[in-house]
């Protein structure tokens, strides 16, 4: 995963220009920025072009669902939901997803998957960024004393004659 | 037409590979057809970053949410739990987390010992040979001295417990159960060719360093060397008969598409418990109306998947348990034999799971709402990373002849050959079974300390083990093959997969299609000169 993925691109047009402002916003209510820095919000590592490449078929739905959350916004605070502060946006989502509970899930799936793969999150997590193969990792081999009382309590399996 | 040849296997999976390399040595004309391609280990999802995600679409063990061209799709809508496989060489085992228990001389004796289902025509006694020539061949890891099994020495040392299961270990000492690090077929140093583990950790997608014992990297280079062929993206659409009941040779699509026949003196299915059966129900004519070699009524029927439960912990204390590989560690077996005051009869294996990668610890964490969004994701997430266990409960399964694989009206392949559906529910025994193996599984995460547990089942990706749908025996009218293998209505007929399964035992099959699929070649190599008596 490029760590410079503008978060804001979609050469498909997938997306207005509107409605990558409401996705943007939403996306920090998902996975926020770390108090202490390590950590990236998701808005920084590249949902919206993540989106368009590994999960289309998300995107139409998304689509309506970002109407829903800028026309909810409206009704309940007369502003778009790309103007309103991070508390409005949260409470507005939490009611929404109260009322329908798969609202944005999928968003948030695929929003994590795109995180949890990003160079940025991983060595935030003390973790290398790279695939497994070829390098592989080092594992604890565990203490096999510990079966002394298994193989002194004998044998488990039933005989048959 | 294609020339014709002694012995065509149709599948390239676990039994039809070893099944291939076992009757290399009488150098018949062998010839093995399989509806998928060979696998480069370079596209395994464990080379690339976006291993996790990759391995649960175009890798995923679903059929349906694969979609290969060489898949076939499976109407699994009448079934709690979905049916998964791979297609290609190697089969299943491309994709098995290669957990390689035996059967127990009890599996064998079911009738007998718990007046339950059937006896096998075999015993664990006539197997066992073949349990221990298929773990050098395949590279078996594991430690002798098993207390829930008869002797027997894997060839290489086990793999790593890691923390996380030795953190488990714990748990079942303190309890007084039993446990002990699973038989894996893992090379765990450098074997017969292939490199040692060095793991990777998705061994559930493939091993792209070729230590998982999967039988593209095992059986079928010696195989191929013995003389065997192996012809790839070759999808059979029936068998053929003739009017002494016998077959001739099967009908396929080539791997463009055209329709050819190919004639056989024996033929031999090797597609598992639901790809031989379906086969079979295509293969009508005129002497078998309701499917070939089915005069029994029982293709398809008796269908077993084990029904699997999970149990998961988290644990204070950092364990790196999402490292390693996937799904085998240790096993405990404490519940394994018939205890009639538990409420059921048999018994199930508990499989020690590491934890998982950190998409899907994420994503199973939000899903359940144990990790939240916006404000406190971060401190949750860690708190399960790398600290989180499972406990798989894989349960036995007893035939019941209302389980089945059918054909489906109107669902079909790329080629337009009908395509399997199942109807399958779980029975009251295996019901009370999956409760009690997860309040033990609870009560062992709890004795090894977990800070959260909770406990789900059944699960519905887990129909791994598709068994006992063309089941041996020596009742023409009660099975659909004999003891080695030959079906009873169609004497040069082979079936050496999963579906020849009595019952499902509690545990993981492979090992034992496996031996099954040797001890069948060799009762065949001994019978040579009246085989079809």
């Amino acid at each position: 995963m490029s760590k410079d993925q503008n978060a804001a691109s979609d050469p498909g047009g997938m997306l207005t220009a509107a409605q990558l402002a409401i996705l943007d916003a939403v996306l920090n209510l998902i996975v926020p920025p770390s108090a202490d820095g390590r950590m990236p919000g998701a808005a920084e590592v590249g949902v919206p072009a993540y989106l368009f490449a590994e999960a289309p078929d998300a995107v139409p739905v998304l689509r309506l669902e970002l109407e829903e959350l800028e026309q909810g916004s409206r009704e309940r605070f007369a502003l778009g939901f790309a103007e309103l502060k991070e508390r409005e946006r949260r409470t507005l989502i939490e009611s929404m997803r109260a009322q329908a509970p798969s609202f944005l899930s999928r968003l948030a799936m695929e929003t994590l998957a795109c995180y949890y793969q990003h160079d940025r999150v991983l060595e935030g997590l003390g973790m290398e960024a790279r695939p497994p193969y070829p390098k592989g990792y080092q594992v604890v081999q565990g203490d096999l004393s510990l079966l002394a009382p298994v193989r002194a309590r004998g044998k488990i399996y039933r005989d048959v004659t | 037409m294609s020339a014709d040849v002694d012995v065509l296997i149709i599948g390239a999976g676990a039994s039809g590979a070893a099944f291939a390399w076992s009757m290399g040595d009488t150098r018949m004309r062998i010839l093995c057809l399989e509806q998928g391609d060979w696998m480069n280990p370079a596209d395994y999802p464990s080379t690339r970053r976006d291993w996790e995600v990759r391995m649960d679409r175009e890798f995923s063990a679903n059929p349906n949410v694969r979609r290969r061209p060489e898949d076939y799709p499976i109407n699994d809508a009448d079934s709690p739990i979905a049916p998964l496989n791979f297609n290609g060489v190697g089969g299943s085992t491309i994709l098995y987390a290669a957990h390689f228990p035996r059967l127990h001389p009890s599996d064998f004796r079911v009738r007998s010992l718990d007046g339950v289902a059937d006896d096998w025509p075999i015993d664990y006694a006539a197997l066992e040979p073949y349990y221990a020539l298929n773990d050098r061949q395949m590279g078996v890891a594991g430690l002798a001295g098993d207390p829930a099994y008869p002797p027997h020495e894997p060839p290489l040392p086990p793999i790593p417990m890691g923390r996380g299961a030795e953190t488990i270990a714990r748990g079942f000492n303190a309890l007084g159960w039993h446990w002990w690090p699973s038989d894996v077929a893992i090379a765990t140093r450098d074997y017969e060719g292939r490199a040692a583990c060095v793991n990777l950790g998705p061994c559930k997608s493939g091993c792209a360093q070729g230590a998982k014992s999967s039988t593209d990297v095992t059986y079928w280079p010696l195989a191929r060397r013995a003389g065997v062929r192996l012809r790839t993206g070759c999808r059979v659409r029936e068998i053929l008969v003739d009017d002494k009941d016998m077959a001739t040779g099967v009908v396929y699509y080539d791997e463009h598409g055209v329709e050819q026949l190919q004639r056989a003196e024996v033929v031999v299915l090797a597609c598992n418990g639901i790809g031989t059966p379906r086969l079979l129900l295509n293969s009508k004519s005129a002497r078998f109306p309701e499917g070939l070699a089915n005069r029994s009524g029982l293709v398809g029927k008796n269908l077993m998947l084990h029904p699997w439960g999970v149990v998961r912990g988290a644990f204070d204390a950092p364990l790196d348990s999402q490292l390693g590989p996937m799904s085998c560690s240790l096993w405990s077996q404490q519940f394994y034999e018939t205890d009639r005051s538990r409420g059921f009869v048999r018994g199930y294996n508990m499989q020690v799971i590491r934890g998982f990668g950190p998409v899907a610890t994420a994503r199973m964490g939000v899903a359940r709402g144990d990790i939240p969004w916006g404000e406190g994701h971060h401190e949750a997430f860690a708190r399960r990373f790398g600290r989180s266990m499972t406990i798989g409960i894989c349960c036995e399964d007893l035939p019941e002849e209302c389980n089945a694989v059918t054909l489906d009206p109107t669902l079909t392949d790329s080629n337009g050959i009908p395509a399997p559906k199942i109807t399958y529910r779980i029975s009251e025994n295996s019901e009370r079974m999956l409760r009690h193996g997860l309040a033990r599984g609870a009560e062992v995460m709890k004795a090894a300390g977990a800070w959260d547990i909770y406990g789900e089942g059944p699960v519905r990706q887990t129909g791994w083990h598709l068994l006992g749908t063309a089941r041996m025996g020596e009742d023409p009218e009660r099975s659909v093959v004999n003891g080695w293998g030959r079906s009873h209505d169609v004497k040069n007929l082979f079936i050496i997969d999963g579906s020849v399964f009595v019952t499902s035992a509690g545990v993981n099959p492979t090992p034992t299609i496996q031996a099954v699929a040797l001890y069948i070649a060799d009762a065949m190599k001994q019978r040579l000169a009246n085989l079809f008596d």
